[in-house]
């Protein structure tokens, strides 16, 4: 080529790449940061989450829209490696915002993180109560409170059975205390009894001994939280030693605990939600289920359709606002605004000033379990404020 | 005596057996490894672990009946030992401070485990729950006992006594203690050191699998359980005195026991914190173990 | 005795790497917050190495040191303490405690301590999770404040790296020092043999509290920096599992060699970090890669460069070692 020629090449392809860069601006997709429990002792909810989170791309990237990318980086569950993960993202991937943690010590480093740096933090599962503690500006937490679980159980349990007694046992984790503390504090307001409380150190292997002890105070209820395998030693033993199934609540199910707890456990109730027997599935809702089911040989339960269910907020927060798509304070902005429906069950979702949300909770009572999957019926729907009860005074 | 009472203390008595007997198996199988190569196992955990997991998809993914899985699992702990040992373990027979060399080899081999099982079991679920050898329940009295957790006491109890016999009485078992005591005069004395201590590493990894199998029935199994018992497998081993068999049974079952009987009077954590302090107080006035050769 | 003054070139060598990789990445905050953990690595290897390179003493603990210091130094700062006070007295407490827990073991030979310092670790950990008071057990503690510093403002960024910079290579000299002193040369008897090292006059007991306490100021001091560099502990960060992380580094890298568990922490600390894409194969990889090494150089990656050791006694002589 003459240098003419070469001239005029270098300005045409100049100029197509100026023009390819302008559009191809507007078509970069948005990035949110998936830091999420991949191996360590939480793979499972990791997991979990992102195979629900999967299943919403189709929906959230339509033809037309400007696409969200998710970058899913595993942290080990390790808070250390949640925060390099964090930075990571922040500072070379320069995401629009953060999610993914389903356990709530990585919830919790990367909560230190994302307001110190101002990235806005969508929490899709981990529960804790302090994830929203009054001053929080850019974390907004999907899944309702731990204590407020607690709450919420003391609630069926009055109207069950006011005045009644409940045997509380559970392992000594950050999400098991929560709980604990939250239905202590409520059931004393409500006027039930818990007695006895046990609590098992970590790595806890047999309850046998205190099942026998929970016999013989002879409660009304009782209120099992067993971390991981113990949970079902833990029903196993007192279900072996005399206690009824009815007498049982557990204060959350995903679908691997019924399954495990099995054919002997109809008739226990659990709390959760959004499971795939709810009545109020939306069509949408039955179709996610279905898809999950189909996909992982199992119904998902609430761990999965919160992943799901962030994916549309993400989504509906920049329909809402497209500048938000490239400002993090005005998607931080258009987050706190929202006051939309969890597309799978039909249930509102609204954030309060820390970021919390309108909270709820189903309770579910087991029909029967099989190979397969399990059948339930929605026994018990309760709604309520975060603050109804001095959560961040009760765990702090 | 009420109901309750004794419902109480014989939950507190089948507990004991049945924590003390799994314990003490797997004390045994790191002993005896330790005893005879001086290699600590730091995966033994791992191991544990492998066994529980395997005998899950043995009995739940393939359909086989559980003690079929049971036997399935425990057989193929030989040739994996085996292969280890070919592989591994025997390159360090000559090693000065081949304990320490050892030590960091399996925590090595911990690491890979815990990385297969991250991507596997991790992901299919989060507890893993065998169906019962035995269907239905049984009374003791007023005291109800699955007739699964007494088919696994039984069994292990078994194990136990067969294990003791064939190390005391057995030509074998004869050997192994001649090499544990001096394995120069063992060998003088026409014993094939290196074919005892792969018959040892076999056999001490073979129990250590027996006893997840059997955790796995009495109980659900979760990845977490691995560090848990290896602690506990090593605290034993020392308490009992490294290398002594007899030592582990006895410091397995006392364990056991402990934490059942204290329990009763305190809560779980008391009762973790009690055997715990129990056993620095042991070792600060028989620092080699109560047994120790 | 110090060492004549050519031989510490690689202590220049070092001072350089260690103030220069932070300076080199400080545009990365990503990096720059692998190579801070690193650096602390450095520290805490370091100390093991002091403790189990030198002395022969395989302290399991060492995890649950490092927490007592942090949770000290947060707790002091929570009522008012400028934190390097607070660290001071943090780490002091810590490692009398580390000392006063490891008193009746440290009688005990080799292994037996090991194991005996792995159920201390054990109760410290169940201390955390319980003392919910002291700790928030197994919540963890979140959002811990950056060190204040004199002047006002906070310690952060390129400036907190430096100072672990400083503290990495002070550990560094600081064993150098005591290896070659009289001090270090008992430990190394002890190491050898602690029954012909008492025959020969030495105070097995009291040499060993001096460098236990030693090795315990530099796990309280790193894991009081560690805390406000990560933002977050828990139970679960001062663990078992901790302790053997930072053991393996030493094993690994070499004992008894100042050098081996720098290049140990150097190697698989930042291991995990820069795996985590590649999350499905990183531990079978991490595990590969140890039992590689461990096959190939039973003394650890240093230990196989070095010539024999000078006072080695033929293996033929040397006694069954008590076990």
């Amino acid at each position: 080529m003459t240098r003419n020629g070469l001239g005029g090449c270098a300005l045409a392809a100049g100029v197509a790449l100026v023009l390819m860069g302008g559009t191809a601006l507007a078509e970069d997709p948005v990035k949110i940061g998936f830091v999420t429990e991949l191996t360590g002792p939480w793979a499972f909810f990791g997991t979990s989450c992102v195979a629900g989170l999967k299943l919403a791309d189709a929906q959230i990237n339509p033809p037309g829209k400007r696409r969200i990318e998710f970058v899913t980086i595993d942290n080990q569950t390790q808070p250390a490696q949640a925060v390099a993960a964090a930075r990571n993202l922040d500072v070379q991937s320069k995401v629009l915002a953060l999610s993914g943690p389903t356990s709530s010590d990585t919830a919790l480093a990367m909560y230190g993180y994302a307001e110190q740096n101002k990235v806005p933090f969508v929490v899709p599962v981990a529960a804790f109560p302090q994830l929203t503690k009054p001053g929080s500006r850019y974390t907004f937490r999907i899944e309702p409170d731990a204590a407020g679980w607690g709450y919420a159980i003391a609630q069926f349990v009055a109207k069950k059975k006011p005045g009644a007694k409940i045997a509380l046992v559970y392992s000594d984790f950050a999400l098991m205390r929560a709980i604990a503390a939250g239905l202590k504090y409520s059931a004393a307001k409500a006027g039930l009894k818990i007695e006895p409380e046990i609590v098992f150190p970590q790595g806890s292997n047999d309850a046998t001994v205190q099942a026998a002890q929970v016999l013989a105070a002879a409660p009304d209820f009782v209120v099992p939280i067993g971390a991981g395998a113990f949970d079902n030693t833990l029903t196993n033993q007192l279900l072996d030693i005399g206690i009824k199934t009815e007498q049982v609540i557990h204060p959350f199910g995903i679908t691997t605990q019924v399954k495990n707890w099995g054919k002997r456990s109809a008739g226990s109730y659990y709390g959760t939600f959004f499971d795939s027997n709810l009545d109020e599935l939306t069509p949408e809702g039955k179709s996610f289920v279905e898809a999950f089911r189909a996909q992982n040989d199992r119904p998902p339960s609430y761990l999965e359709n919160y992943c799901y269910v962030t994916a549309h907020l993400i989504r509906e927060a920049l329909d809402k606002d497209p500048a938000a798509a490239d400002d993090r304070e005005k998607f931080r902005d258009a987050v706190a605004g929202l006051n939309t429906k969890e597309t799978t069950s039909g249930i509102p979702i609204t954030f309060d000033k820390n970021g919390a949300r309108k909270e709820y909770m189903y309770f579910m009572q087991i029909q029967d379990v099989d190979a397969k999957g399990y059948k339930a019926k929605q026994q018990f729907y309760i709604e309520w404020d975060p603050e109804v009860i001095p959560v961040y005074d009760l765990v702090k | 005596m009420s109901n309750s009472t004794i419902i109480i203390a014989l939950s507190t008595i089948t507990t004991g057996i049945m924590l003390g007997t799994i314990f003490s198996l797997v004390a045994v199988g790191v002993t005896i490894v330790y005893g005879s190569i001086w290699m600590p196992n730091a995966a033994n955990g791992q191991f544990f672990l492998l066994a529980a997991l395997f005998a899950w998809s043995a009995s739940v993914s393939w359909g086989l009946h559980p003690a079929v899985a049971a036997l399935l699992v425990i057989g193929i702990s030989v040739p994996f030992s085996w292969l280890l040992e070919i592989l591994l373990v025997r390159r360090f027979y000559d090693v000065p401070n081949r304990n320490i060399s050892y030590f960091v080899l399996t925590l090595g081999i911990t690491q890979v485990l815990t990385g297969i099982f991250s991507v596997t079991y991790g992901v299919w679920s989060d507890q893993f729950q065998l169906p019962p050898i035995v269907k239905g329940v049984t009374f003791l009295g007023p005291f109800p006992i699955a007739n699964n957790r007494l088919a696994a006491m039984l069994i292990a109890a078994l194990l136990l006594a067969a294990l003791f016999a064939l190390l005391r009485y057995h030509r074998y078992g004869r050997a192994l203690r001649a090499v544990f005591q001096n394995r120069e005069a063992a060998a003088l004395r026409g014993v094939d050191v290196r074919a005892i201590y792969r018959m040892s590493f076999i056999l001490g990894n073979g129990v250590i699998f027996a006893g997840g199998v059997l955790f796995a029935f009495a109980y659900a199994v979760d990845l977490t359980v691995a560090w848990t018992m290896s602690v506990t497998a090593f605290a034993i081993m020392i308490i009992g005195g490294p290398g002594s068999v007899v030592g582990a049974l006895i410091v397995g079952m006392v364990f056991g026991f402990t934490q059942a009987i204290v329990s009763i009077f305190a809560s779980p954590t008391i009762a973790a914190f009690s055997y715990l302090g129990a056993m620095l107080v042991i070792l600060l006035f028989r620092p080699s173990g109560l047994f120790a050769r | 005795m110090m060492p004549k003054l050519t031989r510490w070139w690689p202590h220049a060598v070092f001072i350089f790497a260690a103030f220069g990789t932070p300076v080199m990445l400080s545009g990365n905050r990503y990096f720059a917050f692998i190579a801070g953990i690193t650096l602390i690595s450095v520290l805490w290897s370091t100390g093991m190495n002091l403790l189990y390179g030198y002395t022969g003493l395989m302290p399991m603990m060492f995890g649950g040191i490092a927490g007592v210091s942090a949770y000290s130094t947060i707790g002091l700062v929570a009522v008012g303490w400028s934190f390097w006070p607070a660290m001071l007295v943090g780490s002091l407490g810590a490692s009398f405690i580390g000392v006063i827990l490891g008193l009746p073991s440290l009688r005990l030979r080799g292994f037996y301590f090991t194991l005996c310092s792995l159920v201390i670790q054990t109760v410290i950990t169940l201390g955390f999770v319980y003392f919910v008071n002291l700790t928030n057990g197994d919540t963890g503690i979140s959002q811990i404040p950056l060190p204040g510093l004199p002047g006002g403002g906070r310690l952060s960024g390129l400036a907190y790296d430096l100072v672990l910079a400083a503290l990495a290579v002070i550990g560094v000299i600081l064993l150098t020092l005591i290896v070659n002193s009289p001090l270090g040369r008992r430990l190394v008897a002890i190491r050898e043999d602690d029954g012909l090292a008492e025959t020969l006059g030495i105070n097995v007991t009291r040499q060993k509290l001096f460098a236990f306490f030693i090795g315990s100021m530099f796990a309280s001091i790193g894991g009081a920096l560690y805390a406000p560099y990560v933002g977050f502990i828990s139970p679960r960060s001062f663990d078992v599992l901790m302790s053997l992380n930072i053991w393996l580094m030493v094993a690994f890298g070499g004992r008894g060699t100042i050098w081996g568990p720098v290049i140990g922490a150097v190697l698989l600390a930042p291991i995990p970090f820069l795996l985590q894409d590649y999350y499905t194969i990183k531990d079978v990889v991490y595990g590969l890669l140890i039992i590689g090494v461990i096959v190939l150089l039973p003394a650890g990656i240093a230990g196989g460069f070095k010539r024999a050791p000078r006072a080695a006694k033929p293996a033929a002589l040397k006694p069954e070692p008590a076990r």
